[in-house]
């Protein structure tokens, strides 16, 4: 199966307003799913790249119990997220002898300091630009971060 | 009044007359006799004599604000505000409270001593009264937050090429922008950043210099990492013209930034950064990494060499230079 059988797949999952799709064949899986939000999008551009989440799945050697799902995101309540903004270190706390700045269960405020991403020499006190109660902390003290990966969740309040 | 009187003592080499002062101020000349006597009162050295007008034969090692400016180019966009403490907290924090009140770029804090002077994560930084520059600047570059560290090269390069210029002693960068001579620190540098997502709010560049120490005015426990340009020149060094210096470079690195050359920037600081081929310990947090220090990538983070053979990029952390 090819990207060009994909596309047929999903012309045809359209035609017949079908929303989900499974096969599998030896060691190939392939899942596909449409969302009502992209249904639609779909009657402004219908182009095969609105189909949101069509993932293909090569199956392990000997599969566990829980294959990766392509899942529609609304299934997650997940809050509010903060984000890095550079790539660098991330630091919870302002010196290594200092308390955190915030823990699970830290009601912020938009101004809060949450932690520092240190990126050569330049500290920046990261804020959590929104108000809530942090509910997980992504990224242990100390390690480097990416640009844009989520640092913390907050469920805004 | 007090920056034009001084802008134009140094811009005359054969002194000049009271009247052309008088025509440059739109004042009378009693009120330019009246600031003459003044600036000599603050310990400024000016002789005047019927033909040659006033002329300044020596300033004091002091920092006077009016005085930092007329050494400045009027059109520079650091130093455009320029304020004088005896001391303060950390002049990073002071450059912050204003930032937070609107102010605009270009103003420099420079403190006589620092009461909780700091460097990265909180770490001690010893002021000596009168014995360095502890100074702050803000900017307000429109630019990404992952640019600034352009900013933390430009710093450095701007730092080595002023504090040669005034001593004429060889500096070397300890990356990313610790200002060495041989393997002891004589400048420092620590940048804040304030910004969201996308766009920087401001940044307050604080920079320690360590001009006129002898060793007893460093804490007992610096004195064999730590260096004053005094004792490495063997000579008294005039800290304002050196912070006139030190701005007049940063001013000129800072454009270079927004211009978008930092090709040029990078280049000079990776030809002065004697990190590189060294072995090096750097930790973050409670781990510690090991290895030779092989090269820069195109965006300023080191690429160590470890123990282990792998490449490892570095973007943060305390680097310990290892004797050879």
């Amino acid at each position: 199966m090819d990207l060009k059988d994909i596309k047929a797949i999903l012309d045809l999952m359209k035609k017949n307003s079908v929303s989900e799709f499974e096969m599998e064949q030896g060691d190939f899986k392939v899942r596909l799913k449409r969302d009502g939000a992209a249904q639609a999008k779909a009657e402004y551009s219908p182009e095969p790249a609105q189909w949101i989440q069509p993932r293909v799945v090569a199956a392990a050697p000997a599969p566990g119990p829980s294959m990766p799902r392509a899942e529609s995101p609304s299934l997650h309540a997940v809050g509010a997220e903060i984000k890095s903004p550079m790539i660098g270190t991330f630091y919870r706390r302002p010196s290594p002898d200092a308390p955190i700045f915030a823990d699970v269960g830290t009601q912020v405020e938009s101004e809060t300091v949450v932690c520092i991403i240190e990126a050569m020499k330049v500290m920046n006190e990261i804020k959590a630009e929104t108000r809530g109660v942090i509910t997980e902390v992504l990224v242990a003290d100390a390690k480097p971060v990416e640009y844009g990966q989520p640092l913390f969740r907050v469920q805004p309040n | 009044m007090d920056t034009h009187i001084l802008r134009a003592l140094y811009e005359a080499e054969h002194g000049v007359s009271g009247a052309d002062l008088c025509r440059r101020l739109g004042v009378s000349r009693t009120a330019v006799w009246a600031r003459i006597e003044a600036l000599r009162a603050l310990g400024y050295d000016i002789a005047a004599n019927p033909h040659e007008g006033y002329r300044l034969l020596q300033s004091p090692d002091a920092l006077f604000a009016p005085d930092l400016r007329a050494r400045l180019n009027p059109s520079a966009i650091l130093g455009r505000d320029i304020r004088v403490l005896d001391r303060t907290e950390s002049t990073n924090d002071a450059v912050q409270q204003l930032a937070g009140e609107g102010h605009a770029e270009g103003l420099v804090v420079f403190a006589e001593t620092q009461t909780q002077g700091r460097g990265r994560l909180g770490r001690h930084w010893a002021s000596a009264r009168g014995k360095g520059l502890w100074f702050s600047v803000l900017l307000r570059p429109t630019m990404a937050p992952s640019e600034t560290t352009q900013l933390t090269a430009a710093a450095a390069t701007a730092l080595v090429r002023a504090l040669h210029a005034e001593t004429g002693l060889a500096l070397n960068i300890k990356w990313p922008n610790d200002i060495l001579i041989r393997d002891c620190k004589v400048a420092g540098i620590l940048t804040e950043l304030n910004a969201d997502l996308d766009h920087v709010r401001h940044i307050v560049l604080g920079m320690g210099i360590n001009v006129s120490h002898s060793p007893s005015d460093f804490p007992v426990e610096l004195r064999a990492q730590a260096i004053s340009l005094r004792q490495a020149a063997g000579k008294p060094v005039h800290r304002a013209s050196l912070a006139a210096a030190v701005l007049r470079e940063l001013d000129r690195d800072y454009r270079r930034i927004l211009a978008r050359d930092f090709d040029s920037v990078s280049e000079e600081w990776e030809s002065h950064c004697s990190t590189l081929g060294r072995e090096v310990a750097i930790s973050q947090g409670p781990r510690t990494l090991r290895g030779r220090a092989e090269a820069l990538d195109p965006s300023g983070a080191l690429l160590l060499r470890t123990e282990h053979g792998r490449l490892e990029r570095i973007t943060g952390g305390d680097v310990q230079l290892i004797k050879n």
